[in-house]
């Protein structure tokens, strides 16, 4: 997996996370057990290896690796998402108390609750708005990588509500609207034809942004 | 002067009690923070890379960064701690919930706790 060398905070690579899911070896295997960024690295690496296999399954796998656009815009993503970020204030009990969620914990829940969908990879997860002060109005942006044949439209209103109701759940943020966009649909190119030898060999082909839905 | 404690470090007393007894203390605190239903995990309450000592110190000794954090000021005992929460419970009541159970196993002591969710979901 194409990624450059930039570091997350805790001083590791999405190039060495994606290069432990490879191969098992990673320098300090136990700081993986205590650093949250990394563990939503690695979730979020895996979903695109599986979606990757799932691309690669309908019969294209003698196409080539493809320039992986869609894949490298996600990677970019990920490293901005992968730190904690700002503090999100949660309502405490007591005046001597201070209760948070870290901006990464819910961009990581963003991320989580859209790779869940069947063939969709979460691209962009933002928060937009003060979260530090409770109740400012909070828009969420998500960007979502979806592959053909899984409908767009449908996609959209499923990934919003899930969003909503899990947000809703596990914050205590005001939120004002979720903004979904499908940047990219992965389209598996046409098998290499002897006839054809200028047959491109890329493993998706990335389409224009179709769809932007508000609210 | 208002210094962290971490489990395990031993040092002269204090107006509180031992650093060792403090350490006994915020083991037992871990084991208040983990048995709250919803908390599927607890991480090193200081990150390491904010704390360029503390990396050096685990490099050297091999020892796993303290999970909570105590800092006695002699009029409230600070407790801190970063936790991943489940996605079946809410993570603001459990955070909530964090808070209140560590009160309660430190009174009649007076604390202050800082509860940060830095992870949701498994």
């Amino acid at each position: 997996m194409n990624t450059t060398s930039d570091t997350l905070e805790c001083g590791h690579s999405l190039a060495e996370l994606s290069a432990y899911l490879d191969t098992g070896q990673i320098a300090d295997p136990v700081h993986l057990e205590t650093c949250p960024e990394c563990q939503a690295g690695l979730a979020s690496l895996r979903h695109l290896s599986e979606l990757g296999r799932e691309l690669l399954s309908s019969d294209v796998a003698d196409a080539g690796s493809g320039t992986d656009d869609w894949m490298q815009s996600i990677l970019d993503n990920l490293r901005l998402e992968l730190r904690p970020g700002r503090s999100i204030p949660l309502q405490s009990g007591n005046p001597n108390d201070t209760l948070w969620e870290t901006e990464g914990s819910i961009s990581a829940l963003i991320r989580s609750v859209a790779d869940a969908l069947p063939g969709t990879a979460a691209g962009k997860c933002r928060l937009h708005g003060d979260v530090a002060t409770p109740g400012a109005g909070i828009t969420v942006d998500v960007e979502i990588a979806v592959v053909y044949g899984h409908p767009m439209e449908e996609r959209a209103a499923t990934l919003r509500q899930e969003l909503a109701e899990t947000l809703a759940l596990h914050t205590e943020l005001t939120i004002q609207a979720i903004n979904i966009t499908v940047t990219d649909v992965l389209e598996p190119p046409k098998p290499a034809s002897p006839a054809d030898p200028t047959t491109p060999a890329d493993a998706t082909t990335p389409a224009d942004p179709m769809t932007k839905e508000q609210p | 002067m208002t210094e962290p404690l971490e489990v395990g470090d031993i040092a002269p007393a204090t107006a509180s009690g031992t650093w060792a007894e403090l350490g006994g203390l915020a083991e037992q605190l871990l084991g208040v923070v983990q048995s709250v239903d919803g908390v599927i995990a607890v991480y090193p309450a200081q990150p390491l890379w904010q704390s360029i000592a503390g990396a050096a110190l685990s490099v050297v000794t091999g020892d796993a960064p303290a999970l909570i954090t105590l800092t006695d000021d002699d009029e409230l005992l600070a407790v801190k701690t970063r936790i991943a929460v489940g996605t079946s419970r809410p993570a603001p009541a459990v955070a909530r919930e964090v808070a209140e159970a560590v009160r309660r196993h430190l009174l009649p002591r007076p604390a202050a706790v800082d509860v940060s969710v830095v992870k949701v979901g498994a």
